[in-house]
């Protein structure tokens, strides 16, 4: 593998010029251009918004920047994904041409991605700057635990690689991956605390005496990232959560930041990581010959 | 002339061949049924040869001999399954009609992306990009995107930034005839000069007479083994008579 890497860094100045490429065709023929990427996840908060607060009728203050911050880096997570699967397959014709270390598609695809979440998160921290200093939310956007915040990109960045590494490989021998993948990112999304908060997972389970499902639930390395950006970026908000059935929703602050769950999620990552890196290597010279 | 650029020793290539199309996971999750689907093919059988500094060498045979296998393998594009090929500089292979260009791109965006695919850093793709566009002959086009050239304007400016990346080798597959006639010319005095700097190519052509023209020596491949290996005026008369034997025969 340290030769493998080695090649890499050989070549990382295609690597970057890849990255380039990829920002530029995206938005290429569009007007509002990198507008549209954001978009996306303005709507989807909007709605997930209306939907939690006046339909569910839950009391938290703020509702949308706790969505917002879970939602952007899943969106992340969701669309590097689905991106990884065509990123091999899409470049066949250009690989049979022409050598250069194979990781660089699917690593390009994953760069590229996490270019737009950062530049999304600024523009978060503007909503963040805006709510707090329009309608007085108690939370500031900058609080020490900000330099948290580079720490849950890296292990994010290192997941997001790490299966884009596999779904892109496998992808190119059988397609089904793809739809595997679609599926699978459908599903996580609602298993995934996005829309609504860990702690009511952890309330709802601990009252049926189920903590170790609570677990389970975060064995999911974006179930955990999610809540830690949530703790990370809005840490001192006040949610409302119901604490048991039959019992009144209560508002509280957040559970406190899991270290156990966290540290289990940088391992899911890493392992995912280095083992995804070593079946691409293992399958890459054979993309070009696929039967 | 003595100097090795490609050093090719018992080649070995086979591909496995897949008589449904599907890659899918059920070819792989029912193995039982994999082996009636799957058939391994040798395309190349044991190829030895030299390519000398300098030295233009030309590939002929039927097709499916096994010629655009043996390039891709010198160009590192698949890993051979046994035999050794040691390249001493760069090779650069001629993409075919804008193969890695991206359409939504200017042409300018795509000749800096390719130079760096063919091996060259950014600056030096940089300082080149007023050669290949020169070269190219496409003058104020070359700002406009990719998908709203023609197929030789394609062509020729992947030709010409094949050429310009300081390549020690230069794969050569059916892709000479692609410009006019005057671009034509331009590439073989091009490619002359690039012999004489020392640069060496491997030529596949179906076009007799551009091998006769240029290569030094011909290497007549079939059923993925060397026929016959030698100047191309040896070669070619019993190459063309293998191929027209067996329609002259009565």
């Amino acid at each position: 593998m340290r030769a493998e890497l080695k090649e890499l860094w050989r070549f990382r100045e295609l690597l970057w010029a890849m990255v380039e490429r990829e920002l530029r065709i995206r938005y290429k023929n569009s007007l509002l251009g990198f507008f549209w990427s954001l978009l996306n996840p303005l709507v989807t908060v909007l709605v997930i918004t209306v939907v939690f607060k006046f339909f569910l009728q839950n009391g938290t203050n703020n509702y949308s920047a706790y969505v917002l911050a879970a939602y952007l880096p899943f969106m992340f997570f969701q669309v590097c994904i689905m991106d990884s699967a065509q990123s091999v397959l899409g470049a066949v014709p250009i690989i049979k041409k022409v050598y250069f270390p194979r990781e660089i598609l699917p690593l390009s695809n994953v760069i590229a991605n996490f270019i737009h979440f950062l530049l999304a998160l600024c523009v978060y921290f503007v909503y963040l700057f805006v709510l707090w200093g329009v309608t007085g939310f108690a939370t500031s956007p900058f609080t020490w635990k900000i330099f948290f915040l580079p720490v849950l990109l890296i292990v994010n960045f290192a997941l997001a690689a790490g299966v884009s590494f596999f779904v892109s490989a496998y992808n190119v021998f059988y397609e089904d991956v793809k739809y595997v993948v679609g599926v699978a990112l459908y599903l996580m999304f609602f298993l995934t605390p996005v829309m609504y908060f860990s702690e009511t997972v952890y309330y709802a389970l601990k009252a049926k005496g189920m903590v170790w499902a609570y677990y389970l639930y975060h064995l999911n390395p974006v179930a955990t990232l999610s809540t830690a950006y949530r703790k990370t970026l809005v840490p001192t908000g006040m949610i409302e959560v119901k604490p048991g059935p039959g019992q009144a929703p209560v508002q509280m602050y957040m559970l406190d930041f899991d270290w156990t769950l966290f540290w289990i999620a940088v391992a899911v990552s890493l392992v995912l990581l280095v083992t995804g890196y070593a079946a691409f290597n293992k399958l890459k010279w054979r993309f070009v010959e696929r039967p | 002339m003595s100097e090795v650029s490609v050093s090719v020793r018992d080649l070995h290539k086979s591909f496995e061949l897949s008589h449904t199309g599907a890659a899918s996971l059920k070819t792989t999750l029912l193995w039982w049924k994999r082996k009636k689907n799957l058939e391994r093919i040798d395309v190349l059988r044991g190829v030895s040869f030299d390519l000398h500094r300098g030295e233009c060498l030309s590939l002929v045979g039927r097709n499916g001999a096994g010629k655009s296998t043996l390039l891709a393998l010198v160009a590192r594009v698949y890993r051979p399954t046994s035999g050794e090929i040691e390249t001493h500089g760069r090779v650069a292979p001629l993409l075919e009609l804008g193969a890695g260009f991206h359409p939504d791109l200017s042409g300018q965006e795509n000749v800096v992306f390719n130079a760096m695919m063919l091996g060259l850093s950014r600056k030096q793709a940089n300082e080149r990009l007023d050669q290949i566009v020169e070269f190219s002959g496409l003058g104020r086009f070359i700002s406009a995107p990719v998908r709203t050239y023609s197929s030789g304007m394609q062509a020729r400016l992947g030709f010409a930034v094949a050429i310009n990346v300081d390549a020690d080798v230069l794969i050569v597959d059916e892709v000479l005839a692609v410009g006019d006639i005057a671009f034509e010319h331009k590439c073989f005095n091009y490619i002359e000069g690039f012999r004489s700097r020392g640069g060496s190519i491997l030529l596949v052509t179906h076009n007799l007479v551009t091998i006769e023209k240029f290569a030094d020596r011909t290497l007549w491949l079939q059923d993925g083994l060397v026929a016959k290996e030698g100047l191309p005026s040896e070669v070619i008369p019993y190459y063309r008579q293998a191929m027209e034997g067996p329609q002259a025969a009565p």
